[in-house]
């Protein structure tokens, strides 16, 4: 039952079409077992990495004795170590979230994003975990490569609501703190809060050696203002209201949205995070495929 | 304030249709779930006042907009509003009404006259300051201040009634500053409405200056209006009078000529029926008529050559109703005498015969007077002066000249003597070689004393001999000339009568003028032309001083009942008259409203012009001012609307 819930949010044929394209990382990742991704460490891969001299402890089975031959120095041939990674993916669940404008409401959009990329993860043998931050760490999974995880995170994704307003930053620095090993982070919100906190907590991110990606999703309707007659706008994540007049706040409204959106993408230039704007009245496999072909381009 | 359509004003209150939709769209408003509230927290806290400013300011100018609208068809008249919205009440008004004959003409498009739309605008206009100024009207006949206490009665006073006058402008106006300058009745606006006749303005009249300045100097500001009336009449147009009124000498049976002038604003040949009305027998004439001016003389056969009788000439109706009919009286045939000053005897004697060539008949009478007598018996009483002496000097000189400006002929032979007289002069004797004379080579026979007959024949001047003859020089129109193309007879208009100098003298040793031929139809048509202010004194313009004497009354017999101010025929004691609207009042020519507006300078006036009846100038001028203000009204809406489009450009949210 739980699965064909979860498949509200999840299109065989999306996946099918996404899963010709392996997804990448642009660190190299410590896993335990051997996957797709480049490792720190030397490994037992077919890729030669480099000679090192030869130290009392080394395993002789490592030795190239044509060197030896050649030299009569010992020296050790060392490989790539392939393996896998664990991915995260952190999802805002506050209230501002749950806006539905010109397009699909903004939760129900970063779901299916989700649901295609870590059943995606899952299939090419990495490790996908979830965290949903509401007014706090709502849901918490820890990130497993077992198929059968897949059921847990479908599950906890059906059943979640956009409520209350966001801990995005003290969860993100709770998640830097608590994950120590290298992970793919993928951040799907609208980051309707200040910016300078936000980039220290992606900053925190960064140091941890993290991958950090922003998945930025935004309504039409909050990018273009298009109201011309009075409107009562009732704050999703406060009994905040406001009465206001669109003609005459439209211009400042846009001049502090470009202000916030201006000030983000230069944070995340500054520390080497990908930022991916979302609208949502895009098709979500758009930017799904437009994100793993880059990935795919910077780890060639 | 004054509006054709008042009861549109009703629609003042839908001006605030803009504040009350905004009002109830800012009820109707929608509410929304709203997720990026930061934004528009930060947006509403930093929406400067100029947006706010903004928003009111494009409430405003909607209204404002709409006002516009509705103060443009209630179709508001500027000698009210405008003048109430952009100056205090005046503390007097001084209507200045036009009440020539030219006047009457009607408006194009309708019924009324001219007079009465300058009236009924100048009534509607003056209403709406009833309250608060003195409502003063002068009209052009009478020039008299009369104060109007209710300005719809205006239609009704005398003062405005139609006339049958000419009208002097700069006299009215002068009247009008002399008044203001001894009443001052503190700010004052003067309302003109005129027709721009040319010949009741004089534009080149040096009285103008004196009126402007003295406007200009009075101690308060005087704003003059001037209402124009000077369209064109669209329908063709014609006007009658009677020029003069002439007795026919000894014909038989005895006949009266009456000197017709019709004047009309189409110059094509055309056929005009007059209809001659004379004490009660009516009859009527079909007359090809050509050009603009056209002289017709009609013949009236009389019962005797002492018949005393009026009558009219009438035209049919057209446009100006008052200018269709002439009146015309004929008396007793009047003496006209002659006065012959010569020093040569042979010379008096054959001029004397030349003036009335029947001693018998007492309508011609002559008499020979020396130079001396000249200068000392008073000389009014003459139609024609014949002068075969040296040239008078000083006083004598002076004498006839004022002979000569009151009317009468004053014809000076040569006598020998070089001379000069009101800028002509005589030179040298010339004679002629013997068995030799000078022949006359050309003469005017158009107009003038040595014009055709009425039969077309010519006068025989190719027929005379001068044997004798004195260079003349001078300005002067040469009514002849000798075949050597000297001058032989020069004319000078001095005044309202003319001096003549011939270059030779009817002695036998100077010329065969004694034949007569020539002589004496000369003479005689001086002695008419001379004699005219006496033959015609029964023919007088309308708002000229009548010659009433003390105890004698004025009764109509024809037409209007006012000799002063109606074309009609009256009866002064014994004596009939007839008064005719002023000739001048026929001209067509109109002063051009640019023109107008420089013979006030410094004075500055604001003129409006009335192109129809009920399509008041006045009115319409103000409904477009205000259709452009609401146009720009509505440009100002849109600017303020309109973001800077570099604004709206840079803020577009890229993503």
């Amino acid at each position: 039952m739980a699965e064909r819930r979860a498949r509200r949010f999840l299109d065989p044929k999306v996946v099918a079409r996404l899963s010709r394209q392996p997804i990448g990382t642009r660190l190299p990742m410590i896993g335990t077992v051997a996957g797709l991704h480049k490792s720190p460490h030397r490994g037992s891969s077919v890729e030669f990495a480099e000679y090192r001299k030869y130290v009392p402890g080394d395993d002789i089975r490592r030795l190239d004795w044509r060197v030896y031959a050649r030299t009569d120095r010992f020296y050790i041939k060392e490989f790539e170590a392939d393996t896998n990674l664990r991915c995260y993916l952190v999802l805002d669940c506050s209230g501002s979230m749950g806006f539905t404008g010109a397009g699909e409401n903004k939760l129900d959009y970063a779901r299916r994003m989700i649901s295609t990329l870590a059943y995606l993860f899952i299939q090419q043998g990495d490790a996908a975990g979830l965290m949903c931050a509401g007014e706090k760490v709502i849901h918490d999974i820890p990130a497993k490569r077992n198929p059968a995880h897949l059921q847990a995170i479908f599950d906890t994704i059906e059943e979640l609501e956009a409520r209350g307003e966001t801990a995005l930053i003290p969860t993100l620095h709770q998640f830097a703190e608590k994950i120590r090993q290298r992970a793919l982070v993928l951040i799907f919100s609208d980051f309707f809060c200040p910016v300078a906190p936000l980039l220290d907590c992606l900053q925190h991110l960064r140091f941890q050696k993290h991958d950090v990606v922003l998945f930025h999703l935004m309504d039409r309707f909050e990018l273009d203002f298009p109201f011309d007659r009075p409107m009562r706008f009732l704050d999703l994540e406060s009994p905040e209201m406001l009465l206001a007049e669109p003609a005459i706040i439209r211009q400042q409204y846009l001049r502090a949205l470009n202000q916030h959106l201006q000030e983000l993408r230069q944070g995340c230039m500054r520390f080497s995070i990908e930022l991916r704007p979302a609208v949502t009245d895009q098709n979500y496999e758009e930017v799904l495929g437009e994100f793993l072909l880059a990935r795919a381009l910077k780890t060639k | 304030m004054t509006f054709l359509e008042p009861v549109l004003l009703w629609g003042l209150p839908l001006a605030a249709l803009p504040i009350i939709i905004h009002l109830f769209n800012r009820l109707r408003h929608r509410t929304m779930h709203w997720a990026a509230m930061m934004f528009l927290l930060a947006a509403t806290r930093k929406s400067t006042r100029y947006a706010k400013l903004r928003q009111w300011l494009v409430l405003a100018m909607r209204v404002l907009a709409l006002c516009a609208l509705i103060f443009a068809i209630s179709r508001p008249l500027a000698g009210g509003w405008v003048g109430w919205m952009l100056h205090p009440a005046p503390d007097a008004i001084v209507m200045v009404l036009d009440r020539s004959a030219s006047m009457e003409a009607r408006m194009p498009g309708g019924s009324t006259s001219k007079r009465q739309e300058a009236v009924r605008l100048l009534a509607e206009a003056a209403k709406g300051y009833e309250e608060t100024s003195r409502l003063i009207l002068f009209d052009s006949a009478l020039r008299q201040p009369q104060e109007v206490g209710d300005a719809m009665s205006l239609p009704q006073l005398a003062a405005t009634a139609p006339t049958d006058t000419a009208a002097d402008m700069p006299a009215l106006l002068q009247t009008v500053a002399d008044w203001l300058s001894r009443n001052k009745p503190g700010q004052v606006e003067i309302w003109i409405a005129s027709d721009l006749q040319s010949s009741s303005w004089h534009p080149d009249s040096t009285r103008w200056p004196a009126v402007a300045a003295q406007l200009a100097a009075l101690p308060q500001t005087a704003r003059i209006r001037l209402l124009a009336l000077d369209q064109p009449a669209q329908t063709e147009s014609a006007a009658i009078a009677v020029a003069e009124v002439n007795r026919r000498y000894r014909s038989d049976p005895p006949e009266v000529d009456l000197v017709l002038d019709l004047e009309r604003n189409n110059p094509t040949p055309s056929t005009r029926s007059l209809t001659f009305v004379s004490e009660g027998s009516r009859s009527t004439l079909d007359l090809q008529v050509q050009g603009q001016s056209f002289r017709y003389r009609h013949k009236i056969t009389l019962d005797s050559p002492t018949a005393i009788g009026w009558g009219r000439v009438e035209l049919q109706a057209d446009n100006n109703p008052r200018d269709n009919v002439a009146y015309y009286v004929y008396g007793p045939p009047v003496p006209l005498k002659s006065a012959v000053v010569a020093t040569d005897e042979i010379v008096g004697r054959i001029l004397k015969l030349a003036a009335a060539p029947i001693p018998a008949d007492t309508n011609r009478q002559a008499e020979i007077i020396t130079p001396e007598q000249a200068s000392q018996i008073p000389l009014s009483g003459y139609s024609l002066l014949l002068w075969a002496a040296p040239p008078p000097k000083d006083e004598t000189a002076k004498k006839l000249r004022a002979f000569v400006e009151e009317g009468g002929s004053l014809l000076v032979w040569a006598a020998g003597e070089n001379g000069s007289l009101f800028g002509l002069s005589l030179g040298d004797v010339e004679t002629a070689e013997p068995e030799k004379f000078w022949k006359i080579g050309k003469w005017e026979e158009k107009e003038g004393p040595l014009a055709k007959t009425d039969e077309g024949l010519s006068l025989p001047l190719n027929e005379l001999a001068i044997f004798r003859r004195q260079a003349l020089r001078g300005e002067g129109t040469v009514l002849a000339g000798f075949e050597d193309n000297g001058p032989c007879l020069i004319q000078r208009a001095l005044g309202r009568g003319r001096l003549l100098i011939c270059a030779s003298s009817p002695h036998p040793e100077w010329s065969n003028l004694r034949e007569g031929l020539v002589l004496v139809p000369l003479v005689q048509r001086l002695i008419s032309d001379g004699g005219r202010r006496f033959t015609q004194a029964d023919l007088l313009e309308c708002g000229a001083t009548l010659p009433v004497e003390a105890g004698t009354t004025i009764l109509p017999v024809e037409g209007g009942r006012d000799a002063r101010l109606q074309a009609g025929v009256y009866r002064l004691g014994q004596r009939l008259i007839a008064v005719n609207r002023p000739a001048a009042e026929a001209d067509l020519e109109t002063l051009e409203p640019a023109k107008a507006r420089t013979l006030f300078e410094p004075v500055k006036i604001q003129l409006f012009t009335e192109q129809k009846q009920g399509e008041s100038k006045l009115q319409s001028e103000l409904w477009r001012t205000f259709l452009f203000i609401m146009v720009a009204f509505l440009l100002v809406e849109a600017m303020l609307i309109l973001p800077p489009k570099t604004e709206a450009e840079r803020l577009k949210v890229k993503v």
